[in-house]
């Protein structure tokens, strides 16, 4: 049981946070803390073991926020999302959810051919990948637009997925019940790592997850270079694909909301590829109507604007003020509080590049003056502009961040 | 017709300007004067793109286009009318395998007159180095999108430096995850994380500019 002490850390945590993203000024600045593969690294173990052996990733976790404590951990990778088979048994809500992510064990199970694993496809010490590659064949975009989830189910998940190929083979079926005796051992794991984490005033916090549309296009299906050439060849199947999407992605993000989830993660891929023309054209109205829609069912997004994102910071004041968080990679968090102040929810700024490359003294510096310039007026997140830390990153660097935190974070 | 071709070539319309290539290679110019045109454009674009008015999707297209016409075009040129102004070994380091980025560069360099030798993705240390002995290049590229990859790129520096063959090159990293920071710390000469940035640099460290 965690302590009384506990219990209220974890909801001061939970309430900064939340106090940041309805844009006011918290008691400190909210910190997500920063993790990634230096995670298993700090425990001593490789990221084969962080993968498939959930008690020593467990305890490389505790071992890591005893030392290095914030408000919302992001912890190590041990899986990679997988949205072609969610979306695939969109129509089995109880099951749409064992399939958002796929960990090490799982892929074993399914043999996803764009995931790789350490230990498996990749080097022990490599964190698991993804591996995007075409799909689907242009031809096919007609069959996509005409019912997404069966042309997802019948063609792209045989595809991709090597113990699925044929679907109604022994071997399938046998897959299937493997990957339901998996996930209940995983599922029963998950409850006990919710409640070490509790004892640690961490509340496990559902989130849901979302993709722009003609991003799930690129990534999962035609890959990122023949997608932005069909932009100019094929740019009404294009439009009507990401419209055909929209739906059963919405459907996806708000089954979240049945195990409480009431914030959405966006990550974008192709806002850095597309012209303001191209992106208000084909990419923007789909992903608007998106984050629209959930909204009006409650449910806010963080919107991880991966790359420069300078170029259409304004079609962002489209969206009505409160509607959730922009987590900014390249795009300098300053610039954003510029435009977006009042509106959005700005969170990033630790430049990971710095923290693996630059030494205590001047990321002390650093911090003091982001902060300096962030904090005042609320609504910020503090954060890497990366989830992921490599194993090499010097452990004194880190401290430095954390220190800093502690030092300027106060209001 | 060289400026017909200039202009829809730089407005990216493909169909308009891989026609125009086809005519022009059989009158005055002949294909020399395809590969001038066709480099000239790809220059303007990237002048465009550091100007912030082209963005990757035109990068692509523009890269897409150039290949296009240099199937047709580079078979039909002399020996000498194809002068190079160096090489590079141009690579994705170990652990990432982003390779986008790289190609995208790699078009601009080589219309830009740099030879350059494209030898993959997510390569072994030792990759970079049987390259820089069979291919004896002025220049060295690695390209790098992921933070993990810097610890590739400093690791690779030094293998290559045990291997005695760091003073014969100049290294220039590129890729969405690299900086001044990241330079310094990996030990490389030079960085850029735009294309014609990157082909400009590249063309200063061969000391053509
Ligand atoms: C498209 C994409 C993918 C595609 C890749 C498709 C492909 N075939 O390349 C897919 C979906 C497969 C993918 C997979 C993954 N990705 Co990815 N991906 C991206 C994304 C959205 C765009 C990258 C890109 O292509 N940019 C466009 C290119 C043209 O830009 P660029 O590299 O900067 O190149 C320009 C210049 O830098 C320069 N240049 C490039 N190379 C060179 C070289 C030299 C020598 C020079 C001079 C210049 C130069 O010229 C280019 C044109 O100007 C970025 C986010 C972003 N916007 O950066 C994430 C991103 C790079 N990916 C990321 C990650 C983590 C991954 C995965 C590891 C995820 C996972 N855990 O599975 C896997 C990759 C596995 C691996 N080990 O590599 C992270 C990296 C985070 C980090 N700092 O470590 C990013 C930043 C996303 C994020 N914010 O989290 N990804």
């Amino acid at each position: 049981m965690p302590s009384p002490e506990m219990l209220k850390l974890a909801e001061e945590r939970a309430a900064r946070y939340r106090a940041a993203i309805e844009l006011k000024e918290p008691d400190r600045v909210p910190f997500t803390g920063m993790g990634g593969d230096v995670v298993a690294a700090y425990a001593g173990i490789s990221s084969y073991e962080y993968c498939f052996d959930p008690e020593k990733s467990l305890q490389a976790i505790i071992k890591y926020l005893k030392d290095f404590p914030s408000d919302r951990p992001i912890g190590g990778m041990s899986g990679i999302g997988n949205a072609i088979t969610q979306l695939a048994f969109l129509d089995y809500p109880d099951l749409t959810g064992l399939f958002a992510m796929v960990d090490g064990p799982t892929n074993d199970i399914l043999g996803v051919d764009y995931i790789r694993f350490p230990g498996r496809e990749v080097d022990e010490y490599s964190s698991p990948q993804f591996i995007g590659a075409e799909y689907m064949k242009a031809d096919e975009y007609d069959e996509l637009i005409a019912d997404p989830v069966k042309f997802l189910f019948e063609k792209i998940v045989p595809r991709t997925t090597r113990n699925l190929r044929d679907l109604g083979s022994p071997a399938a079926l046998a897959t299937m019940a493997r990957f339901g005796m998996h996930k209940a051992r995983s599922g029963a794991f998950m409850q006990k790592q919710a409640a070490e984490l509790l004892k640690l005033g961490y509340k496990s916090e559902p989130a849901s997850f979302f993709l722009a549309p003609l991003d799930f296009i690129s990534d999962n299906l035609r890959d990122t270079v023949n997608l932005v050439k069909d932009l100019r060849r094929y740019p009404d199947k294009v439009k009507a694909a990401a419209e055909a999407l929209l739906e059963p992605m919405l459907k996806l993000a708000l089954l979240g909301k049945n195990i409480g989830a009431d914030m959405a993660f966006i990550p974008l891929h192709l806002n850095e590829y597309l012209s303001p023309k191209l992106y208000n054209e084909f990419y923007w109205p789909t992903l608007k109507e998106g984050i629209l829609r959930m909204l009006q069912e409650g449910m806010k997004s963080q919107v991880f604007f991966e790359g420069w994102h300078d170029a259409h910071m304004e079609s962002v004041l489209e969206l009505p003020a409160g509607w959730g968080v922009g987590y900014f990679e390249k795009t300098d968090v300053r610039k954003a509080k510029k435009i977006l102040k009042g509106h959005t929810c700005i969170m990033g700024g630790i430049d990971v590049g710095m923290v693996i490359a630059s030494t205590p003294a001047k990321l002390d510096e650093y911090i003091k003056e982001l902060l300096g310039e962030m904090m005042p007026g609320g609504g910020f997140i503090l954060s890497p502009n990366i989830g992921n830390l490599p194993r090499e990153t010097p452990i004194e660097n880190i401290a430095a961040v954390y220190e800093a935190v502690e030092k300027y974070g106060k209001y | 017709m060289r400026d017909e071709l200039l202009k829809s070539f730089v407005d990216m319309d493909e169909q308009e300007a891989v026609r125009i290539a086809r005519e022009l290679i059989e009158t005055d110019g002949g294909a020399a004067a395809v590969l001038d045109t066709c480099k000239e454009a790809m220059e303007e674009v990237g002048r465009l793109f550091e100007a912030g008015e082209y963005f990757l999707s035109e990068l692509i297209a523009a890269g897409d286009m150039f290949n296009q016409i240099m199937e047709f075009t580079l078979p039909k040129l002399q020996g000498g009318e194809v002068a190079s102004i160096g090489t590079m070994v141009l690579g994705t380091v170990l652990g990432d395998v982003h390779n986008i980025g790289k190609d995208i560069f790699k078009v601009m360099a080589e219309a830009s007159g740099i030879n350059v030798i494209d030898i993959g993705i997510d390569l072994p240390h030792e990759k970079f180095v049987e390259a820089i002995k069979e291919h004896k290049p002025e220049l060295v590229g690695m390209s790098c999108l992921i933070t993990l990859g810097v610890d590739s790129m400093k690791r690779t520096i030094e293998v290559i430096r045990e291997a005695g063959l760091r003073d014969d090159i100049k290294i220039i990293i590129g890729g969405g995850r690299v900086s001044q920071a990241v330079m310094e710390h990996v030990g490389a000469d030079a960085w850029a994380d735009d294309a014609a940035r990157g082909v400009r640099l590249s063309k200063e460290l061969l000391g053509k500019e």
